[in-house]
């Protein structure tokens, strides 16, 4: 009899839930591991971890067996631009400052969204550097540097 | 009785001073500026909105919290009513019958009745713990390291309960919460467990990275994902007056609403939509006439907001007396009062009095405000509703971005919360919903310092856990709650809902 998935979901996840178990489990082994009246620092995270893992080990087997509807097709481009803004945006605040920071933020982010227009996304640039400004320079008075030559 | 008015009027006096007012008002009307968005619901307008707080000194910190916890709700019932679409699931009810008011142009009068309905239920709220506050808080003294870890391991599964979809999925992330939870450094032994060297993990990963990763960006790819359709009742709010009528027929379900909300939200789990759903029902069953419901009936609004709003305040009385969070956002309230040095427990309320007592007049006070912020303003929000969510979503990354490096000072926190993104997104996209791991996250050095207390006491005898009357109790229930939700017939009933609720 040959195997099929039947939900791509349950697959994933129980291969993810291993994964991440495994990595705790095994990553337990280089702390001591104590004894039950005086646990180390491995002890709580080598039972969980493993539990992690036969749980998701459970997740997988399953997956062969129940049917559901496969996952919506991930959304590359929305969750590139939003996650490539992101670490942008911690690139550029110490270097660039909060001002070259946010624009790049909301110029790289905007270009995930349904339609792109550069008239909205300059704007919007503008109109929430303005606003960042104000409030965490101005009103909150946070020490953040503003621009790469400041 | 005289002691309870001692309390409240010390309380009041400590949230009625000009400063923590303004903070109050601050809070409430952000996280309902926050919370009126589509698409962000209140865990990641709080996460969103925290670092302003923590300049702030303990009190009004926490009044502000509270104040944008009771703003993100009600922004969400806004939402509900003008665009059909729910900010979160607690406001899922709400959209059914709130929605068709707002088409037939009563959106004014169900905005009203969901405002009037949530501030008589925020009295009650508040009200049940400043009178069950104290007597909880001697019991939970009492406690000893394994009665706390049981209530951990009851209140955990019990967040299981409720949550969308596969048992052993939520299960799996609770374990992965609680994992990434005591990465950083061990308080017993001074190891840096799993921080790969990197100093900034040594601090443990920050619970705003996680907040705003997964419930924040992950939500927002998955919004970006779907399109954008929405049509908002703009123009015809009309008068925000409910007529006499109107009035006659929200006061039994405001009640009733009020009273079912209560109970779910003392109980351990994520209750804020069992408790609307549940009223709806309730509301329904006792109408004379159902067929009403679904075209715009009152009591639709009334009785399900009522009971959202009053499960959200008693949820309070878990965290204040015990120190065990019940779900996402009060795991966030645990975070934010851990930043402000305070260990949540029944030792705020004797240590602390009138931060305790201050906190929850301020309780009350927020939910007056809420009423007299929201009606006039509503034309404001309704503004805001208007902004198409391309041109939102990115200035909701900014703002988050931002609040997760003034956390440290450090861009650390905001690569670490585009990771949470990431997981954030595929997790849910598999089928494993964030509430329960950020619940685990918040919960894992808690519960791994209680378990090695427990078992250095009864020198290595795990069956302590059973042998002491009030842990045995705890835990019984818990296998109770996981044995019923196991069984067929509950299972197929429990996916009734949550298919009903994800409609």
């Amino acid at each position: 009899m040959a195997l099929k998935i039947r939900s791509m979901k349950d697959f994933n996840a129980g291969l993810m839930f291993i994964a991440i178990g495994g990595l705790f489990a095994i990553g337990a082994n280089q702390y001591p591991m104590g004894t039950a009246v005086r646990m180390g620092p491995a002890y709580f995270p080598s039972i969980l971890g493993w539990g992690t893992v036969a749980l998701g080990l459970f997740v997988l087997i399953e997956s062969f067996f129940v049917d559901e509807k496969p996952p919506t097709p991930t959304a590359w481009r929305p969750l590139i631009m939003v996650l490539g803004a992101v670490t942008a945006f911690g690139a550029l605040i110490n270097t660039g400052g909060l001002i070259t920071a946010t624009v790049a933020l909301i110029i790289l982010s905007a270009l995930g969204g349904h339609e792109f227009k550069w008239k909205d996304a300059i704007i919007s640039a503008s109109l929430l550097s303005l606003t960042v400004w104000a409030i965490f320079d101005k009103a909150l008075g946070l020490p953040f540097k503003l621009f790469p030559w400041s | 009785m005289t002691e309870l008015i001692q309390h409240l009027s010390l309380g009041f006096s400590v949230a009625l001073t000009l400063q923590n007012l303004m903070y109050c008002f601050l809070g409430c009307f952000l996280g309902t500026l926050i919370g009126v968005l589509p698409g962000i619901g209140p865990v990641a307008t709080i996460a969103m909105l925290l670092p302003i707080t923590f300049n702030l000194p303990p009190t009004p910190a926490l009044i502000m919290l509270a104040g944008i916890y009771y703003g993100a709700s009600y922004g969400g019932s806004t939402t509900a009513i003008l665009v059909n679409l729910p900010g979160e699931s607690s406001s899922v009810v709400t959209c059914i019958d709130g929605y068709q008011m707002g088409r037939q142009g009563r959106a004014g009068p169900a905005l009203a009745i969901a405002a009037l309905g949530s501030f008589f239920a925020g009295t009650v709220g508040t009200l049940l713990i400043a009178l069950f506050g104290p007597p909880l808080a001697e019991l939970a003294f009492e406690f000893g390291a394994a009665e706390y870890f049981s209530m951990m391991v009851l209140g955990l599964v019990s967040a299981v309960v409720l949550a969308h979809g596969s048992l052993i999925k939520a299960v799996c992330m609770i374990l992965v919460g609680l994992l990434l939870g005591i990465v950083g450094t061990d308080v017993n032994s001074g190891i840096a467990r799993y921080s790969f060297g990197i100093s900034e993990l040594s601090d443990g990963i920050g619970f705003v990275s996680v907040a705003m990763g997964m419930f924040g960006f992950g939500e927002i790819i998955s919004n970006l994902e779907q399109g954008e359709e929405r049509e908002v009742n703009t123009s015809k709010v009309g008068s925000l007056m409910p007529t006499w009528t109107d009035l006659k027929m929200s006061f039994g379900p405001i009640v009733r609403g009020t009273a079912l909300g209560t109970i779910f939200g003392i109980l351990p789990g994520s209750h804020t939509v069992i408790a609307s759903f549940s009223s709806y029902t309730l509301e329904k069953k006792l109408s004379k006439d159902p067929s009403r419901f679904g075209k715009g009936a009152i009591e639709g609004v009334a009785g399900p907001e009522s009971a959202n709003n009053a499960a959200a305040q008693t949820s309070f009385i878990p965290l204040l007396t015990l120190g065990i969070p019940t779900g996402a956002v009060m795991a966030l309230m645990v975070g934010a009062m851990t930043i402000q040095g305070i260990a949540p427990g029944p030792q705020v309320m004797t240590q602390k009095p009138d931060l305790f007592w201050g906190m929850i007049a301020s309780m009350w006070v927020g939910n007056l405000m809420l009423v007299i912020l929201n009606l006039p303003l509503i034309g404001m929000w309704v503004q805001f509703l208007k902004i198409p969510y391309r041109v939102l979503f990115p200035g909701i990354i900014l703002f988050c971005c931002i609040g997760a490096f003034s956390v440290n000072n450090s861009p650390a926190e905001v690569y670490l919360a585009g990771l949470f993104g990431l997981f954030g997104y595929f997790a849910s996209k598999w089928g494993c919903e964030p509430g329960p791991l950020l619940l685990g996250f918040v919960l894992g050095p808690l519960m791994e310092e209680n378990l090695r207390r427990a078992m250095l006491i009864s020198r290595g005898d795990a069956t302590v856990f059973f042998t002491r009357p009030i842990s045995c109790g705890m835990l019984i229930v818990a296998i109770f709650l996981l044995i019923i939700i196991v069984l067929p017939q509950i299972r197929k009933k429990r996916a009734e809902v949550v298919y009903e609720s994800a409609d």
